[in-house]
């Protein structure tokens, strides 16, 4: 759970606007998620000082510098180990990881896994538009069977990544599906998501209007149904969710696939910090413990 | 012969078809992406398997198991991708494999920026992987060379059964020039020790793992000797006007030729000024240099890094001569002007009648 200060003056969203306007294109779907994760700290009413936003590499990655938090610009497909460490050294801050697919679901792709595996409290939003995009339009991890992109002149031959199916599999405690064409539904996601303890997955469609033509807005916007606009989805059975992540096509799900909360987050389950964060904590050694473990060392 | 116009990027993927490459494993990043792009249109219309890779990392692997069933295969990346290709580089030249990396040089050091630099010489030079290991590395300075060592690349891969780098500037990368290819395609053979899933190559073992500390020693002598081959046969460098040269300007990729610029104007004011440019960064052209202190009474040598390819100048020259250095990084090319008045100081201070120098180490 986040941190939540009762501020003396309310947050809105002008305090988590950042110091450099976006460079993305007009139109861009990443605008959408800006927006709505600035939104959502504005519900919750978290402090700037209190939240880190961690990103890779790609068009999306250069998130941190459009948003008024700590911020941390880190390698192509690395943030989440980087946002790991610093989670693990100062557990008390909110921890907001940022990128696209080809950083999250490439590159990174092994990185994710690991990260959903251990539970580490952090929220990853991945804006995938299913295009490499910052190196003008290679083929993602994402991107259809048969889509023609620059690396894939004569037609991609491979089939896409499931990020939903992957990160159930693999065992993440909160995994969701947004898109930056539904503002409210996403806000409300990327809230639940911030609130959640342990690690949350949200994939999140956010359409490149410059080298995709074939997932749009357009395209998206008759396909994507809420989840809970279904009364009968319940969101903590693993089983049903799985079955909700293999659909594709004239109907695509968004929404919370699944949440558990049952689980120990990774700094909840590490001893050493139960009694606080590393960061501030004094160094000391007690004397006859040092002499002791020198001595075993001997 | 004809001659066509086209960016150095993608004269590499033509030359490496050529050159009998039929295997290419990349990863998108700017300045090579059109490497990995010509090579996903082009290598399906020759029967050659183009597979874009989830990392660098994956791509230099994938070469690994390319290179180790006997084909001819290539990755291209830049700065932040070699880095991370660094520990496969280190294996396939543990095990003897041969493969061609193209290195189309950024900024750096971290993410840098996406302009020229050549701040790549020493990872890629020196060697950024673990172990006593070279890869030979070729650096071309016109998009017809980006072509022509493309195919020197891959005859030097397989004859040394070693990683080769041809390590070219961003200039290199996306500048366009007429170039005009080989007539004829190479054909390569099956190499005897591939593990080809023939019977003869049954017996066959791609390893670098050497658990015996006498057996490991044996094989990095081993791969020492073959070092020493190359040192002495396929060191390469072009003499420009050197002949008479009493000032040396030295420098690759596109440094050379607005140093051969500079030197010409240089020589129109009547000073002997040549420039020597090493092709083959390792091996080192030693002797090439060597050769020139005959005349030479001093060396400038002018690099996109901070004093990285100077040091291999010193090593060659042993004190022979002084040697200056000038440079420019962060994706700034020096200009013809400001190298034309280092040139000129330098004249002053070592050319008629001037009393001999020390060698002065200068960093500018």
């Amino acid at each position: 759970m986040a941190t939540i200060i009762e501020s003396p003056k309310s947050l809105t969203q002008a305090d988590f606007k950042g110091r450099v306007d976006p460079d993305w294109c007009p139109g861009c779907g990443d605008f959408g998620v800006l927006a709505a994760v600035q939104k959502a700290l504005v519900e919750l009413q978290i402090p700037n000082h209190q939240i880190v936003t961690v990103s890779g590499i790609g068009c999306s990655s250069n998130f941190p510098g459009f948003i008024e938090t700590y911020g941390m610009h880190t390698l192509h497909g690395r943030s989440l180990p980087v946002a790991t460490g610093l989670k693990m050294a100062n557990h008390e801050l909110t921890v907001l990881v940022t990128g696209g697919d080809g950083d999250g679901l490439g590159i990174g792709g092994n990185h994710l896994t690991h990260t959903m595996r251990r539970n580490v409290d952090l929220t990853y939003i991945i804006m995938d538009n299913q295009i490499y995009g910052l190196t003008t339009g290679q083929t993602s991890p994402t991107s259809r069977l048969g889509m023609k992109t620059k690396s894939t002149p004569h037609g991609n031959i491979e089939g896409p990544i499931n990020p939903i199916t992957m990160a159930l599999a693999a065992g993440a405690t909160f995994v969701a599906r947004g898109f930056s064409g539904e503002q409210k539904h996403l806000t409300e996601l990327i809230r639940l998501a911030i609130q959640h303890k342990g690690f949350s997955f949200l994939d999140v469609f956010s359409p490149c209007v410059t080298y995709n033509k074939d997932n749009t807005f357009q395209w998206f916007r008759p396909r994507v149904k809420k989840l809970e606009d279904d009364p009968a989805y319940d969101a903590t059975d693993w089983l049903a969710a799985m079955e909700k992540s293999t659909l594709w096509g004239e109907e695509i799900p968004i929404g919370r696939f699944y949440e558990r909360t049952d689980l120990p987050s990774l700094d909840q389950a590490e001893p050493v910090l139960k009694d606080g964060p590393m960061v501030g904590r004094s160094a000391h050694i007690d004397p006859a413990v040092a002499q002791s473990f020198i001595e075993e060392l001997m | 012969m004809s001659r066509h116009l086209m960016k150095g990027n993608e004269a590499i993927v033509k030359s490496a078809i050529l050159a009998g490459c039929r295997g290419f494993y990349g990863y998108p990043i700017t300045p090579a992406s059109e490497i990995t792009e010509a090579a996903a249109a082009l290598m399906p219309q020759v029967g050659g398997v183009f597979l874009q890779a989830e990392s660098e990392v994956a791509a230099i692997n994938m070469l690994y198991g390319a290179a180790s069933a006997g084909v001819r295969a290539m990755t291209a990346s830049s700065g932040p991708g070699i880095s991370l290709m660094q520990e496969g580089i280190s294996y396939m030249a543990g095990a003897e494999l041969p493969c061609v990396i193209a290195d189309i040089t950024r900024g750096g050091p971290g993410l840098g920026n996406i302009a020229s630099e050549q701040s790549d010489y020493h990872q890629v030079v020196k060697g950024g992987g673990h172990g006593n290991y070279r890869t030979l590395v070729l650096a071309p300075h016109s998009v017809q060379e980006m072509a022509d060592l493309t195919v020197l690349a891959f005859e030097l891969a397989d004859r040394y059964r070693n990683p080769v780098v041809l390590l070219a500037d961003g200039f290199m990368g996306q500048m366009m020039e007429p170039v005009e290819f080989p007539e004829v395609a190479t054909e390569p053979r099956l190499p005897r020790w591939a593990v080809a899933g023939t019977d003869a190559s049954r017996g066959n073992v791609i390893t670098s793992m050497h658990l015996d500390t006498d057996k490991l020693e044996a094989h990095v002598r081993q791969l020492e000797a073959k070092y020493f081959i190359t040192e002495q046969r396929e060191a390469r460098a072009e003499d420009w006007r050197t002949e008479d040269a009493e000032i040396v300007l030295v420098g690759y990729g596109i440094v050379a030729r607005i140093l051969k610029a500079v030197a010409a104007e240089a020589r129109a004011a009547g000073l002997p000024v040549g420039v020597l440019r090493p092709i083959t960064l390792y091996p080192f052209p030693t002797l090439h240099f060597q050769r020139l202190t005959a005349r030479a009474r001093a060396f400038l040598v002018v690099e996109m890094s901070n004093g990285q390819l100077v040091g291999d100048v010193r090593l060659a020259l042993n004190g022979a001569r002084p040697v200056e250095f000038f440079s420019r990084v962060g994706g700034n090319a020096p200009t013809h002007l400001e190298v034309l008045a280092e040139v000129q100081d330098l004249a002053r201070r070592h050319l008629a009648g001037a009393p001999a120098e020390e060698e002065l180490i200068v960093h500018v």
